[in-house]
């Protein structure tokens, strides 16, 4: 009974469609599952609904960006695309540098519609690729968990996954990324492992690595599995739970699974390069080792084997890992990277990597975001896990050791509270599960549905009285009717209380484009600020095709996609030192950042400034990573602690260091502000009244300001328009000296002497 | 230029763009039962029990009710085919 | 076989008709039997185009009568002319046929053919409209934020006519009293937001004397570079109109920096800029959209009118000299308000260019209408010459050999061009089965699909526990 659309040769009499209970069941599993299905899908489209089909917040603009490209030139030019609007002057090789799984998703789909003359826009495919994956990863924890335990406890993971916080944070419409789609390939990968696992036929094996492979196409998260399953085997092995059908899965899984990813070119030879991979090659050359031995135990089964086994199993495992240290130390292996060493020691990012730590998704989690994220889920997902390890199996353990390192790994990086998600959701369902088993053992009634998220819970009473349950010898015998129904009703308000917090959470928390902002007045009215596409839409038009827009890298991939120019730096911090560059023309003063800006070729810099209406996430509150970040490359010219006033504070106001008030950002960011609050200038996000105003920019002048001043966008002068005035060429000759004196004099601060050659050579042209 | 546009009559909807919803629903919801009843008949019914001719008949039944349907969906949302 | 003939036939047609309309094969001759009594002429300049309108009085001075006169445009302006256009005393329409005159082949010539013709010894009148577009030229041709737009104005003083004219007067509407520089030749008289020229008398047949105004004119100068509007015909009972605009602001570049300080302190800071303007659609308009390739533009307003629905459009930024923008602006109308039918056979009657703002001025039009798959016997009358672009397909939802699509395009339109065009088609009822049939047979093949998998067997050995829990 495992999966759906195979009869059930066994007992189908077909007298008609109600009395017979496969029918039904098979009903009633594929009803839940295509609720469940829309109801994810539903829940993700809040913020389609309150604002428009269009693609959120900042990676998600450059994965729709590359999958427009690959849709517009072909598979091939997308692999081969060097896209020299990103990272000038160095250029990006984006086909090496992704995970083309996304990309290939949405563009095969785009290719199928319009092969059946559906025009819809890839934009639309794209916006709407997560919810309709949220559907696939539903039906994928059904399968995973009607393998561990029951059909109905995969139907209430099912329910539960597809409408829970933790994973539709990553998958509402139009956060077009690549967990949105991952998370199914995960599930899917672990249901096929444990299926070929518990067969241990090829075919399972293949599929597999096929959806391993699948995942490894679309996130870097695949690390995650290509550790687990080899852990599950060592756990398996130390557990003495070898067997014919262990070896055969694992090792078709491994080699079909390595070759596989090798393809990918991101991921090249990683696998057999770099620490991460080198668990699963270990758990595989032991797994050979402790088969060989079994054969010729096999041979001659007599009682010194046994000792020998389990030496020779220690010997050899204890040689594979000698090698591995040999290797690394070696060099033929890479060391385990700093994201990776992050995740051991949550300090090493502050001190070694702080691009890792800027990134709000890359701190510890917090208590109350597990509740916040799963809400009822993280006190039952405990009981079906207790339930697993008392009633272990091969699979039970996987579960066991998922759930136990996905809770460490969500305890240590907020981001990673999605590969938590996945397997509460089944141990909740299979708590669920185990509960109604209990409850509902002698009623024949079934109990009424509470709501259509929780369909499940009358197929769960149909499903119980027809099958016995997996072996549960509680006594649950002395629960007496009003008990019973007393924990019943209360569990239904659990679950409705959970179905009401899971859409509230979406829709409050989850579902900001953060591109398009909303407020509120007094009177409920609702207000839309769309600064961020007048900018990006003014610069789309009215700058050079190929003027190269400096900003901090938040905005790299937004402007590349919606502005279509050309950035310094983007979200794929790849290159620290180029970022470190632009934040120190961010802190420095205007003249050294003007030098910084001509050797980079900047013509415009955009700045986010929040202060006029408040917005929190601008530039002078990220300002202080900026600063870090150029520290770290330049220790001689920037020092984090010029910045803030003497008790250590950080100020804008009068209060503030000189530094901080002379710097770039904040020239830019306060550059003819005079609206705002009711002190004119004020500024609303610090509260504060910026303590430098009425200052001139000699080297940039204002290009754009939105409307509500979030994005103010600068034009860098070319050195003609700041150092002499531009007088016909005639009139000039003859006035040189005394005009060209009295201009520089004025201006001489810094000019002259940072930029002789440029004024001598125009002199020496005049003379 | 065979007729003039005085003897022409204005052109409108076959059928009144008003009732696109009801349609929807009522064709849909038949069509849908149909395609459920035909599933469970063939996940139920086995080699031997199963009658080509009921189950030709339901999927037709079935497949036309969905297919106007789905044309009344497409055209209530704004998609004039 | 038959639709192939059709179209061949039609185009053949349409080659000579449009080699009838503007080929250079006509050739006339200046009568000197008509000489213009009297012009009294109207040179407005307040807004970006230049309307001239004027009234000619002609008188046959010779013996017999004379059916028709001829217009002329001077050699100077008439690449900036856009539309030209004559009516007559009884404010019915003259035909206009573009002509070329023996000895003056710079200037360009119309023949106007009158109903009825002009005795000898009497008198006719006529109204000419001509409408030039960018004939305003921004100076200076760049201007600060703050500073106001000047425009300078360069025509003919007098009447340009192949005809000796008697008496002429000329009024230039400028609607402003800030006149920078204008030509002085006496008689003349200003008053506020107009200069009255005249009268002139008897000035000689082709006489040009410059006539140049440099006043302030702070009338938005948007051009629109390319449009292009896609009708969709639904025989479901919709019209799908959809149009791509490119817009730029023509007048005086932005000169120096943007300061949104100065913008939003003072109200009429920014004089030549353009905020929102409105664009006026069907009054059955519904289901508009507007948005460019970054999606919805939040900032519109619409108001449904009697006659028509106003929509306040707001580009995402003002828009200063020489900043563009770009957008799309969809919406639906009812069949019934443009097709009519007869039997199989279909007329749809569309305005070929709508309103896209007051006083516009389109550098580039194409219009393409889609039509129902299966529509055969396509024929089109337009309301002026277009370049007729090749006819193509497209593929839609529950498409099988595409649409038949009709492009024409023209170039330098102004809002005397918003007229009907008439697409005559022919349309079997019968078809509009074919697309949900379609969709039936596409899911009766999915559950044939179901029956036969259901009747095979895939596994290699046979199974004697199909089932194992």
């Amino acid at each position: 009974m495992t999966t759906l659309a195979e009869p059930n040769l066994g007992n189908g009499r077909n007298k008609g469609l109600f009395n017979n209970m496969t029918g039904f069941s098979t009903l009633i599993t594929v009803t839940v599952l295509l609720l469940a299905w829309l109801a994810g899908f539903a829940s993700r489209l809040f913020a389609v609904i309150r604002f428009e089909s269009i693609i959120h917040e900042f990676d998600p603009w450059f994965n729709y960006r590359s999958t427009a490209y690959m849709v517009q030139h072909g598979f091939y030019n997308f692999l081969n695309w060097f896209d020299e609007r990103a990272w000038y002057p160095l250029g990006r090789i984006v086909g090496g540098t992704v995970y083309p799984g996304l990309m290939i998703t949405s563009g095969s789909i785009h290719w199928l519609l319009h092969a059946l003359n559906i025009p819809i826009h890839i934009r639309d495919i794209c916006v709407f690729l997560a919810p309709v994956f949220s559907g696939l990863t539903a039906i994928a924890t059904y399968l995973l968990t009607a393998e561990l335990w029951s059909r109905g406890a995969g139907l209430f993971a099912a329910c539960f996954i597809a409408i829970v916080p933790g994973y539709s944070s990553r998958s509402v419409a139009g956060s077009y990324d690549n967990e949105g789609i991952a998370i199914f390939a995960l599930q899917f990968t672990y249901f096929l492992w444990l299926k070929s696992l518990k067969t241990g036929s090829v075919f399972w094996s293949i599929c597999t690595a096929l959806s391993y492979f699948y995942m490894v196409s679309a996130w870097g998260g695949y690390v995650f599995i290509i550790n687990l399953i080899p852990l599950h085997v060592f756990a398996l092995l130390i557990m003495g739970r070898f067997s014919q059908r262990l070896f055969v899965s694992y090792s078709v899984f491994y080699i079909v699974g390595l070759l596989l990813s090798m393809q990918i070119p991101f991921v090249g030879f990683q696998p057999i390069r770099t620490s991460e991979h080198m668990a699963a090659s270990g758990v595989f050359a032991l797994l050979m080792a402790v088969g060989a031995l079994k054969y010729l135990h096999s041979l001659n089964p007599k009682g010194q084997w046994k000792q020998l086994l389990i030496v020779g199993g220690l010997v050899s495992a204890a040689l594979v890992f000698l090698m591995v240290v040999f290797l690394t130390y070696m060099g033929v292996i890479a060391p385990w990277s700093g994201r990776f060493y992050s995740l051991w020691d949550t300090a090493y990012a502050k001190i070694h990597i702080p691009i890792i730590a800027s990134v709000s998704e890359h701190q510890p989690t917090t208590w109350s975001s597990f509740f916040f994220d799963l809400h009822v889920l993280v006190c039952t997902f405990p009981v079906g896990l207790w339930y697993c390890v008392k009633n272990i199996n091969d699979e039970r353990v996987f579960v066991t050791l998922y759930a136990l390192s996905a809770v460490y790994f969500a305890g240590v990086m907020v981001r990673l509270m999605l590969t938590l998600t996945p397997v509460v959701c089944v141990l909740s369902g299979i708590a669920f599960s185990i509960l109604l088993d209990l409850l509902l053992r002698e009623d024949e009634l079934p109990a009424a549905p509470v709501e259509p998220n929780d369909k499940n819970l009358y197929d769960k009473a149909g499903k119980v009285k027809k099958r016995a349950p997996e072996p549960t010898t509680q006594a649950d015998f002395g629960l007496g009717t009003n008990v019973r129904s007393g924990v019943l009703i209360a569990f239904m308000i659990l679950l409705m209380l959970f179905s009401v917090h899971c859409t509230w959470a979406t829709s409050n928390a989850y579902s900001s484009p953060s591109i398009v902002l909303a407020s509120y007045g007094n009177d409920g009215s609702r207000k839309i600020l769309d600064d961020f596409r007048e900018a990006y839409g003014w610069l789309s038009q009215n700058t050079a095709d190929d003027a190269r827009i400096m900003s901090w890298w938040d905005y790299g991939y937004q402007i590349a996609g919606m502005g279509n120019r050309t950035t310094l730096v983007d979200n794929n911090t790849w290159n620290n030192s180029h970022i470190a560059l632009v934040g120190k023309a961010m802190a420095s003063n205007e003249t050294a950042a003007y030098d910084i800006m001509t050797m980079l070729d900047v013509d415009y810099v955009l700045v986010i400034f929040g202060g006029a209406i408040g917005y929190s996430g601008d530039d002078i509150n990220k300002f202080i990573w900026m600063v870090r970040i150029a520290e770290g490359e330049h220790p001689k010219d920037i020092h984090e602690a010029d910045y803030f006033t003497e008790k250590g504070e950080y100020r804008v106001d009068s209060e503030a260091s000189k530094t901080m008030l002379n710097c770039l950002m904040y020239k830019l960011s306060y550059y003819r502000y005079d609206s705002g609050g009711s002190p004119p200038g004020y500024d609303r996000t610090r509260g504060a009244l910026p303590g430098n105003r009425g200052f001139k920019l000699t080297f940039l002048e204002e290009a754009y300001t939105t409307e509500h001043w979030l994005v103010r966008i600068y034009r860098v002068k070319k050195p003609y328009e700041f150092n002499r005035p531009r007088l016909p060429l005639a009139k000039r000759t003859i006035q040189t000296s005394l005009t060209m004196s009295k201009k520089t004099s004025k201006r001489r601060k810094g000019v002259l002497k940072n930029k002789p050659t440029l004024v001598k050579g125009k002199k020496l042209s005049k003379l | 230029m065979s007729l003039e546009i005085e003897s022409m009559v204005r052109y409108a909807s076959p059928i009144n763009p008003a009732v696109f919803p009801h349609l929807t629903m009522l064709l849909l919801g038949i069509g849908i039962f149909f395609t459920a009843w035909f599933f469970v008949y063939e996940v139920t019914s086995t080699k031997v029990s199963r009658d080509l001719f009921k189950e030709l008949l339901l999927s037709l039944v079935a497949a036309l009710f969905s297919g106007f349907g789905i044309l009344f969906l497409l055209l209530w949302v704004g998609i004039y085919v | 076989m038959m639709p192939a003939m059709a179209k061949l036939q039609f185009c053949v047609l349409f080659l000579v008709y449009v080699a009838s309309q503007c080929g250079g094969a006509n050739v006339d001759v200046v009568s000197s039997a008509i000489t213009v009594k009297n012009v009294d002429r109207t040179i407005d300049i307040s807004s970006q185009l230049v309307k001239i309108n004027s009234k000619i009085t002609f008188e046959n001075t010779g013996k017999s009568p004379v059916k028709s006169f001829l217009l002329a445009v001077e050699s100077s302006s008439k690449s900036k002319l856009a539309f030209i256009g004559g009516k007559d005393s009884n404010n019915k329409d003259l035909r206009l046929v573009e002509t070329t005159v023996k000895g003056y082949d710079n200037a360009k010539f119309w023949r106007v053919d009158l109903k009825e013709s002009i005795n000898a010894g009497s008198t006719a009148s006529a109204v000419v409209e001509t409408v030039y577009s960018k004939a305003l030229q921004p100076y200076p041709t760049a201007i600060t934020q703050q500073e106001e737009q000047l425009v300078k104005y360069i025509g003919n003083l007098y009447f340009y006519s192949p005809y000796p004219v008697t008496s002429q007067k000329t009024n230039v509407i400028l609607n402003t009293k800030t006149v920078e520089n204008f030509t002085k030749v006496k008689p003349f008289s200003q008053l506020d937001g107009t200069i009255a020229y005249g009268p002139y008398t008897n000035t000689a047949a082709f006489t040009e004397k410059e006539l140049l105004v440099h006043y302030k004119n702070n009338s938005p100068f948007l051009t629109v570079t390319r449009l292009e509007r896609l009708i969709e015909v639904s025989h479901w009972g919709n019209i799908a109109v959809e149009e791509t605009i490119e817009i730029e602001h023509t007048g005086a570049k932005l000169k120096g920096p943007f300061s949104r300080y100065d913008y939003q302190q003072d109200h009429h800071s920014g004089p030549a800029s353009v905020r929102s303007y409105k664009t006026l659609l069907p009054a059955s308009a519904s289901d508009v959209y507007y948005r460019d390739t970054n999606g919805n533009i939040s900032t519109s307003n619409m108001k449904v009118k009697k006659d028509s629905v106003e929509l306040d459009l707001r580009p995402r930024y003002p828009l200063f000299g020489g900043w563009r923008s770009h957008y799309t602006l969809g919406y639906n109308v009812p069949s019934y308000e443009y097709l009519y039918y007869s039997g199989n056979e279909y007329l749809l009657k569309m305005r070929a260019v709508d309103h896209v703002f007051d006083d516009m001025q389109i550098d580039e039009l194409v219009t393409k209408v889609i039509l129902p798959e299966g529509t055969t016997n396509i024929k089109v009358n337009f309301p002026f010459s277009v370049t007729k672009l090749p006819d193509s397909l497209h593929y839609t939802y529950l498409d099988t050999k595409g649409r038949p699509v009709i492009t024409f395009s023209k170039n330098n339109i102004v809002e005397n061009h918003i007229q009907d065009f008439q697409l005559r088609y022919t349309f079997p009822r019968i078809l509009m089965l074919q697309e949900p049939l379609l969709v039936v047979g596409f899911l009766f093949a999915l559950f044939l699909c179901v029956i036969i998998y259901m009747r095979l067997d895939f596994s290699i050995h046979k199974s004697e526990h199909p089932h194992k829990d």
